[in-house]
């Protein structure tokens, strides 16, 4: 049996009769709201300036009062802000680095200003910032969102930024500004930009440079790296409320601080990467950045796969702690040499690793530990040398021993003991007994 | 006469109606009849794949609700699927599903469960029929417990996803734009089980279906949507309430059943005087034990995890005293792990499993084959319920047996007098309002998160924008310069949302019983006061809680698990201001009114009541602040001409009387707990200047409980009246008006005479001293 169903009526019987009904009951929820949520919490009411006025003066309004103007593109009109900073540094070093970036297309640095964090879909991006770099100057253009109905035509500008061979500049823009952008274009139903690449500066940012810094906010890193600090910046937790503040008053003034720290933030990005090809890309250079910085990216070329240049750097590295400044901690000395002479037995440079593990042993401390269960194996599998393999592990366990008896066992090299010396000793007993 | 022999169900029958101890305790005992199976041909257009993985499977045709649902699906429907358990009702969406996947594989279909549990259970009967038909289909559970990487996978190529409505509303909705695959290409939305969404859940599930819909247009889908029910009085309209569309209703089982036969059982009356009866667990454990003693296949249904492990401890220390079937008894409850369930369910099916103690966990849709009987330890608080569970006994061909003990409790005595109820009478409705104004708000901006709204545009019942307006007032949304409303603020609102309370502000349940503190559920602040006050006992999937602390201020109450055969019962000290009138009426006696009143209670005291007898264990003070609730209800005004004459004492008792009789009767009516109403009555209300009897929805904003009251008034007052006559108690009761010591002997012949004069009686008549 199939049938159809009555309509069912309003589930408040007598609602559909009285239209006031639902404004006499708002009113009371809103007397009881207000006891709920107290008056400090709630922002100040919405002013209706934005609704009904003329969505042209209201562009028009904010270029003026940020100083840019406001062009006609292709979804509408779309203020834009451009400002121009000297900024001599070369990025021909950058081909060298082991990073993806193709110094053949054009890089587009670029940074949002958002309402919000996160992805979901009730966040926007209200001011989308790209830099160009042309040899001598660096180029910011803002594209500033007036209204929430501006929306398309801001991302239609946006698409004419990005050329599809371009390779995007970013600090955490694959996790954050890019998906957001995005998730933009998906909910108004245009197809994202397309790009050649992506170049984000915060992974790189942590691998180079956090060892010496207190967190790795761009700011931070920007200062601790180029030695460029701000005076006046805007902290990013009070850019939402800026905007939302903007909306409400249509104050222009209110964004202005919004507007250079997002300059500053892409600007940011440009000097990021003459940092980085100026003074870690060239061998000779080299030799006067930081020996930390040096360290991280002998890592980089590590994992890269690109050993030689990788132990180049260990080596220089190492040199500099010991010869220029000393290294922040004996640990952090030596657990790089550790790693450089690990690179060098991965490699078939077994004479210098050798030599390395030997340096190492006698430096003592916990790493002497490693270093000389390193020379066992060493003699064991490749000297052929039982006996002084026996010897090496035996000076290993004396370390571990005097440890333990202190208070702080290092479990992993008590193992890898034990499991050594059983077969060394068997060895030994074996060859006696033949 | 040997004990275990093997015998049929009509055997079994005979032998248990032999005991004269069974026999005195019937109080209804009807036949349904075998009904023959409605078998239709395979359509034309099924996919040849899927034609012969049913073949080869031994499915030779569709059973006529199977057939309709998909053919009204085929014409571009909306269906409403209403059969019991274990009716074939998966293919009723599986097959469209499937069918649509062959057709062309850019097909999305996203699939609503309420628990995890049953997502996982279909989604692998799902798989089966797909590998059986060939068909390559991406079909995944998206929840709580997928992995990130997966969750990827699952966004971009899921085909069929699996989820629940909370991850739907905070997780999937929010993040609509990584989503845009499966919006885009949405054909079908199944909402299974959709007689759970009722009350504040159901409205709740309302308007996240009402955001689900909005999102399918943007995208410029528009998927047919399937709904499943179990039997109940309204199973349309609950459909259409919840999804805001009119769908074909499909209410006739093609399944074939064999005859059945039900038994109600109410054990006797210890003190007539005092209404107390003997325990329900007595008969419980008679009709179990002589069907597992006869080798058949019985499920056992406990209303609590406590009485389930106490049901399952009788009855295998029955079974042990003469060699029985102990091992093949098991038991089933929330907090089993799944592997266990697993086994269980696999058993049951086999047959390895003889008998099982469940609490409601089996009354879903979970797979445990057909059984010879069903055995409920108490009523189970609705009438569809009932039939839920009775429905897990049933065969094929061969006759089953259900058997209903009821307990001492007022809803259980109310069923066990008048039977026909159950027989007779359609089944409860299940309430919802997606028109709450707290809920609707509350979901209002989240939609506005989601996407921002046109002007005039509709979110529900009516267009949105005074709403927005509303909203607009805390600066979270505003209206742009084109008219649209746009979500201007940082907050991401679905997090303020759960679905399963009704305001925020909730109080979270913490365990401090395990290795760490777990939080085990909320509360709404609303009812905090009565559940988790200091010496709670604190009920949570069958589960006992005690609450240790309760930090008012920081909304967390700190519980462990405890195991006692008593439960803790809040007074509150409650004054009701009625606000507004929404519809109001004349009615014999007086007046019938529905509006909006302002709920202050206090909660003073709790008492410790014994689980089966509710003998009073004790008592303790409770120290809150007053709360205030804004909510919906339903008033009996009393004509002061009508009960001119009476004393004020004795007005008093007769309206707290008639008043219990009036709650226990609607929350049979209208298929919810006792406690989802409350009551409140006055000798002489401030507003009207008359007697009035208020029972008020306990949520804020109501969840049309009152609404529906309102419009039942005269079947309430009638049931009440009756319920109150039929009491074998002589002067009130817990199953009636109330113990009979609150009242001075009074409460049953008073409340008598009011709902006599409030169902029409002349007021000569009714005035007149009872015998």
């Amino acid at each position: 049996m199939t049938h159809e169903l009555a309509r069912v009526s309003s589930s408040v019987p007598g609602m559909d009769r009285d239209p006031t009904l639902l404004a006499r009951r708002l009113e009371r929820l809103r007397a009881l709201d207000r006891r709920l949520v107290t008056a400090a919490e709630l922002p100040p009411p919405a002013r209706r300036t934005a609704a009904g006025a003329d969505p042209g003066a209201r562009a028009a309004h904010l270029a003026a009062g940020l100083g840019g103007t406001v062009e006609e593109g292709s979804g509408g009109p779309v203020v834009v802000v451009e400002r121009a900073t000297p900024l001599p540094m070369t990025l021909d070093g950058l081909a060298r680095l082991p990073y993806p970036v193709d110094m053949e297309r054009p890089l587009v640095y670029l940074d949002t200003e958002t309402t919000g964090l996160g992805s979901a879909a009730g966040t926007l991006a209200f001011l989308v910032g790209i830099g160009r770099w042309d040899g001598a100057s660096f180029c910011v253009r803002q594209l500033v969102l007036p209204d929430h109905a501006d929306e398309p035509a801001l991302l239609a500008a946006l698409e004419a930024e990005i050329p599809a061979d371009a390779c995007l500049v970013t600090y955490n823009g694959r996790a954050f500004d890019w998906p957001l952008l995005v998730a933009r274009y998906r909910l108004h139903r245009r197809p994202p930009p397309v790009t050649a690449g992506h170049l984000d500066l915060l992974p790189i940012a942590r691998q180079l440079w956090r060892h010496r810094l207190p967190d790795a906010r761009l700011a931070s890193v920007e200062a601790g790296v180029a030695g460029v600090r701000r005076h006046g910046d805007l902290p990013g937790a009070l850019i939402p409320e800026r905007y939302f503040a903007w909306l409400r008053t249509g104050r222009a003034a209110l964004l202005a601080d919004v507007l250079a720290h997002n300059r500053e933030d892409v600007v940011s990005l440009g000097r990021l990467l003459g940092e980085m090809s100026e003074r870690l890309a060239d061998p000779e250079r080299r030799r006067s950045a930081h020996p930390g910085d040096v360290a991280s990216l002998a890592r980089v070329f590590q994992r890269d796969g690109r050993q030689d240049e990788a132990l180049a750097c260990y080596a220089e590295a190492l040199a500099a702690w010991d010869e220029r400044e000393p290294a922040p901690t004996r640990l952090d000395r030596d657990t790089l040499a550790a790693e450089a002479a690990r690179l060098l037995s991965r490699t078939g440079r077994h004479a210098e690793a050798e030599a390395a593990w030997r340096a190492l042993a006698d430096r003592g401390g916990s790493t002497a530990v490693w270093a000389w269960i390193a020379l066992a194996k060493h003699r064991e599998h490749r000297a052929r040398d039982s006996a002084g393999a026996m010897e090496a592990a035996l000076r290993a366990l004396r370390i571990v021993e005097r440890r333990r008896a202190v208070g702080i066992p290092l479990r992993a090299a008590e193992r890898d003991l034990a499991r050594r010396l059983a077969r060394l000793h068997r060895r030994a007993r074996a060859r006696r007994l033949t | 006469m040997r004990l275990y022999a093997s015998a049929t169900v009509a055997e079994v029958l005979d032998r248990l109606l032999a005991d004269p101890a069974v026999a005195e305790a019937v109080v209804a005992d009807r036949t349904l009849p075998a009904r023959a199976a409605d078998m239709r041909p395979f359509p034309d257009w099924l996919d040849a794949g899927l034609r012969s993985g049913l073949e080869g499977r031994g499915v030779t045709g569709l059973y006529s609700h199977q057939a309709e649902a998909i053919e009204a699906l085929r014409g571009g429907r909306d269906v409403c699927i209403v059969t019991p358990t274990a009716s074939g009702k998966s293919l009723c969406y599986d097959l469209p599903v499937l069918q649509a996947v062959a057709e062309d594989a850019s097909t999305r279909a996203l699939y609503l469960f309420p628990t995890k549990a049953l997502g996982q259970d279909q989604l692998a009967g799902f798989h089966e029929l797909a590998d059986a038909a060939g068909i390559e289909v991406a079909a995944a559970i998206y929840d709580g417990d997928t992995p990130a990487p997966v969750r990827q996978t699952v966004r971009a190529a899921g085909q069929v996803v699996v989820t629940n409505p909370d991850m739907l509303h905070a997780a999937i909705l929010p993040h609509h734009t990584k989503w845009f695959q499966l919006f885009e290409q949405l054909r079908y939305v199944v909402v299974d089980e959709a007689h759970t969404y009722r009350g504040v859940f159901g409205s709740h599930v309302a308007n996240v279906l009402r955001r689900l819909l909005r999102l399918c247009a943007h995208y410029g889908s528009a998927p047919r949507i399937i709904t499943c029910s179990a039997t109940i009085g309204n199973p349309g309209q609950l459909a259409e309430t919840l999804t805001g569309r009119a769908p074909v209703l499909v209410d006739r089982n093609g399944a074939p059943a064999g005859e059945k036969r039900v038994l109600i059982l109410n054990p006797p009356v210890v003190d007539a005087r005092l209404g107390v009866r003997a325990s329900a667990y007595g008969l419980v454990e008679r009709a179990a034990v002589t069907f597992l003693r006869a080798d058949r296949q019985t499920i056992v249904f406990g209303r609590s995890r406590t009485s389930v492990e106490l049901l399952l401890t009788r009855l295998r220390e029955a079974l042990r005293e003469g060699r029985g079937p102990v091992g093949r008894v098991r038991g089933y409850r929330g907090g089993y792990l799944p592997s266990e369930r697993r086994a269980i369910e696999h058993g049951l099916r086999s047959g390895d499993v003889l008998g099982v103690v469940s609490t409601n966990a089996l009354e879903l849709g979970i797979d445990i084959g057909r059984l010879d009987a069903a055995v409920l330890a108490g009523y189970p608080g609705s009438i569809a319920a009932t039939w839920q569970q009775i429905g897990r006994a049933g065969r094929r061909r061969e006759l089953s047996a259900a058997v209903l003990v009821a307990t001492s409790g007022p809803v259980d005595q109310y069923v066990a007098t008048h039977p026909d109820v159950l027989f007779e009478a359609s089944p409860e409705e299940a309430r919802l309002d997606p028109e709450n104004l707290h809920v609707l708000l509350a979901h209002l901006r989240a939609a506005a998160f989601e996407l921002p709204f046109e002007p005039g545009e509709r979110f529900g019942a009516a267009p949105a924008d005074d709403l927005l307006a509303f909203l607009g007032e805390d600066g979270h949304v505003r209206q742009a310069a084109d008219g649209r409303w746009y979500w201007a603020s940082e907050n991401f609102p679905a997090s303020e949302i759960s679905l399963r309370v009704a305001s925020p502000g909730n109080v979270l349940i913490i365990d401090t019983g395990g290795d760490r503190p777990r939080v085990v559920g909320e509360v709404d602040l609303f009812s905090a006061p009565t559940l988790v006050h200091e010496g709670a006992i604190y009920l949570h999937e069958s589960r006992q809680y005690h609450v240790d602390r309760l930090d008012w201020d920081e909304r967390k109450a700190y519980v462990r698990p405890v195991d006692v055969d008593h439960f803790t019962q809040a007074e509150l000290a409650v004054t009701l201001k009625p606000l507004e009138a929404f519809a109001s009426d004349a009615v014999p006696g007086g007046e019938r009114v529905h509006g909006e009143v302002m709920v202050s209670s206090l909660a003073t005291i709790y008492k410790k009541l014994r689980l089966e007898s509710l003998e009073n264990l004790g008592w303790g003070r409770i120290h809150l602040p007053e709360l205030e609730l804004h909510t919906t209800a339903y008033w009996v005004a009393v004509d002061p001409a009508a009960v001119a004459g009476w004393r004020r004492d004795e007005l008093d008792v007769a309206l707290v009387g008639a008043g219990r009789a009036l709650q226990t009767v609607a929350s049979v009516l209208l298929m919810s707990d006792p406690r989802d109403l409350g009551l409140v009555s006055q000798v002489r209300s401030p507003h009207a200047e008359r007697p009035v009897v208020y029972l008020y929805d306990g949520v804020p904003g109501g969840v049309g409980l009152a609404a529906r009251l309102f419009e039942r008034h005269a079947e309430l007052v009638a049931g009440a009246r009756d319920l109150v006559a039929d009491c074998p108690c002589d002067a009130g009761c817990p199953a009636c008006t109330g113990p009979r010591l609150e009242s001075g002997g009074e409460g049953k012949r008073l409340a008598s005479r009011l709902l006599a004069l409030l169902s029409g009686a002349r007021a000569d008549i009714a005035g007149a001293p009872a015998a």
